[in-house]
């Protein structure tokens, strides 16, 4: 259910035609995943949608993804200008 | 996803300059970032950049002091958020230098990545799946069963 969810929302009619399950058992499976904090529901229309919860997840992975490029680049910075400190105590102008 | 970043960088310098260009305020806002950074254990300071409105970020970093060993090690804990003092970001940056015969070898390690909104969500998916699964699958079998008597 959470690797269906993870591809797109979907309402519960939806998710129920993946599962050879009743309607009513599927609400049952999508309730107990909104409780554990998985999933989050939201009524559209006469619909419910579920949508997997993963801001956070997402957000620390843009942080990381972020961190790493950051540190390449300020290392890249470090080293130049190391360098270039040692070409002006070499060759004072 | 690994929640560690690791780099390791070689500098053809001497372990002495290093050192002093990953310590020395003003050398640090040279390549890092502005700071008032003094190399004291406890001292917080901040580092200073442009705000990233997609990551809720408002350019500044929140640090302290953890650890000093001169030219061998440096960490601070490194800690963001929107604003107003609100943080949502935690992490440890921490620096291991090695002296070698032609330079020095830097080892960067930032961790301990912490998002405070949805840190239980996060602890759940990357932690404690199968604790979590077994819970779930303990529940829905409960539900199953109650549904097949309802």
């Amino acid at each position: 259910m959470l690797m269906l969810l993870s591809q797109d929302s979907l309402t519960i009619n939806n998710l129920a035609d993946n599962f050879d399950m009743s309607r009513p058992a599927v609400s049952k499976h999508v309730k107990i995943l909104h409780t554990a904090g998985f999933i989050a529901i939201e009524d559209v229309g006469r619909e419910r949608y579920c949508t997997l919860k993963k801001d956070g997840f997402d957000e620390l992975h843009a942080w990381l993804t972020y961190f790493d490029q950051f540190w390449a680049s300020k290392l890249k910075n470090l080293e130049n200008l190391l360098n270039k400190h040692n070409d002006t105590t070499r060759h004072p102008n | 996803m690994a929640k560690i970043i690791n780099h390791q960088y070689f500098f053809s310098h001497p372990v002495e300059m290093v050192w002093e260009y990953l310590t020395t305020s003003e050398l640090m806002a040279q390549w890092l970032m502005k700071n008032d950074f003094q190399p004291i254990v406890g001292h917080d300071f901040q580092f200073r950049t442009g705000p990233i409105a997609s990551l809720d970020f408002d350019g500044i970093f929140h640090c302290k002091v953890l650890a000093i060993d001169p030219l061998k090690k440096l960490s601070y804990s490194w800690q963001s958020g929107p604003g107003e003092g609100k943080i949502t970001l935690k992490s440890v940056v921490t620096w291991n230098l090695q002296a070698k015969d032609n330079g020095t070898e830097v080892f960067l390690d930032h961790r301990g990545f912490e998002k405070a909104e949805n840190l239980d969500f996060y602890n759940g998916l990357m932690h404690g799946w199968v604790e979590k699964l077994t819970k779930i699958d303990n529940l829905l079998n409960t539900a199953q069963h109650g549904h097949t008597n309802a």
